[in-house]
């Protein structure tokens, strides 16, 4: 794409009005529906962010999600442990790495959070898949860590 | 006074402090940015509207990192290609594809600046990152000038109490003051000729 100079303050208002035509309504009704999200903002100041570090799905040549067998797997890290999740049709089998027992919970945009345990693994599964955005928190002896938001 | 002060770097801090309404003015300052960048991957209008929402409950969680004006636009864009192209690869692989049907590839496409700087080459992403960090009052005056159907002086007067006769020099210095953005700056900057004067030209005689 050539880059412009915009020199001309015509030029530069019409380009202007390209762009905000190119965005309009949808911006509009994105930022109406943003405004709610703020409400599951993360207070807690010991709480780590792990991030969303590797995904399978990204790759286009993973199997596809849902097959017998054939998993998604996603990695979040942070600074005192990972989690790794395992995505199938019906399931999400989720390890704390270094292995350690813990409280998770599973939070998704709407419904209720789902509550477990992970063993002295550092295994849990959650049976039934929750649909649209989960993240997970993770509280073990020493840390309590929640993960980036994710689409299932 | 017109203050040109960009109020992005306050708007983060107080949002990243717990500020809702300032997060609300991030918003939506950003997502036409936001949409224009996730818009140019080949989803359904609900599925931009959902990986929208899915960048912007990450940023929620990511404010302190965010509190350097410069760094929002980047991490907007790099972060809606990842999610958009995610999107695009999940719903891709429910269906068989051609991999020689151009519309595959171009979906598939994200390009990184290897230097891990963000260059403005697309002409719309550059103006509405410069537009979203504009002070209050020359955002608003740019947003009414450029509506769809064009507003008169005596509305655009009426809505913002800027006197007739004072649009014509705003809006200039509002043009001016977004030329002066980081973005719009990047974008004319990376189309300028390099610059031979007479003195120092070199040519091929000359080099060993």
């Amino acid at each position: 794409m050539m880059t412009r100079r915009w020199d001309e303050d015509e030029e530069l208002l019409d380009d202007l009005a390209a762009a905000m035509r190119d965005v309009d309504p949808t911006a509009q009704r994105v930022a109406a529906a943003a405004e709610g999200l703020y409400s599951w903002r993360t207070v807690d100041q010991e709480l780590f962010l792990a991030s969303l570090s590797f995904d399978s799905s990204a790759h286009a040549t993973s199997p596809v999600r849902g097959d017998a067998g054939d998993a998604r797997v996603l990695v979040f890290d942070a600074a005192p442990l990972s989690v790794e999740l395992e995505v199938t049709a019906d399931r999400i089998t989720g390890q704390i790495i270094p292995p350690s027992p813990g409280e998770i919970v599973v939070e998704a945009e709407s419904g209720p959070p789902v509550r477990l345990t992970a063993d002295e693994h550092g295994f849990f599964v959650v049976t039934g898949l929750p649909t649209g955005r989960i993240r997970v928190r993770c509280d073990t002896t020493t840390s309590r860590v929640v993960t980036d938001w994710v689409v299932l | 006074m017109e203050d040109d002060e960009s109020p992005i770097t306050t708007l983060v801090a107080a949002a990243a402090d717990g500020n809702a309404r300032a997060w609300s003015e991030i918003v939506a300052r950003y997502s036409p940015l936001l949409v224009g960048v996730i818009r140019r991957f080949r989803l359904s209008n609900a599925e931009v509207e959902d990986v929208a929402q899915t960048v912007w409950l990450r940023a929620v969680e990511h404010l302190a990192e965010l509190r350097e004006a410069r760094a929002i636009p980047q991490w907007i864009i790099v972060t809606a290609r990842r999610e958009a192209l995610r999107q695009v690869t999940m719903a891709r692989r429910a269906q068989p594809h051609d991999p020689l049907d151009p519309g595959w590839s171009a979906s598939l496409q994200t390009s990184v600046d290897p230097d891990d700087r963000l260059i403005y080459a697309e002409r719309h992403d550059a103006l509405l990152a410069g537009l979203a960090e504009l002070p209050d009052r020359q955002r608003e005056l740019i947003l009414l000038l450029i509506a769809n159907p064009p507003l008169t002086y005596e509305e655009i007067h009426r809505r913002t109490g800027i006197p007739i006769g004072s649009i014509g020099p705003t809006r200039k210095r509002a043009l001016e003051r977004l030329r002066r953005t980081e973005p719009i700056a990047t974008h004319r900057d990376a189309g300028a000729e390099p610059v031979r004067s007479g003195g120092d030209r070199r040519d091929d005689a000359t080099l060993g």
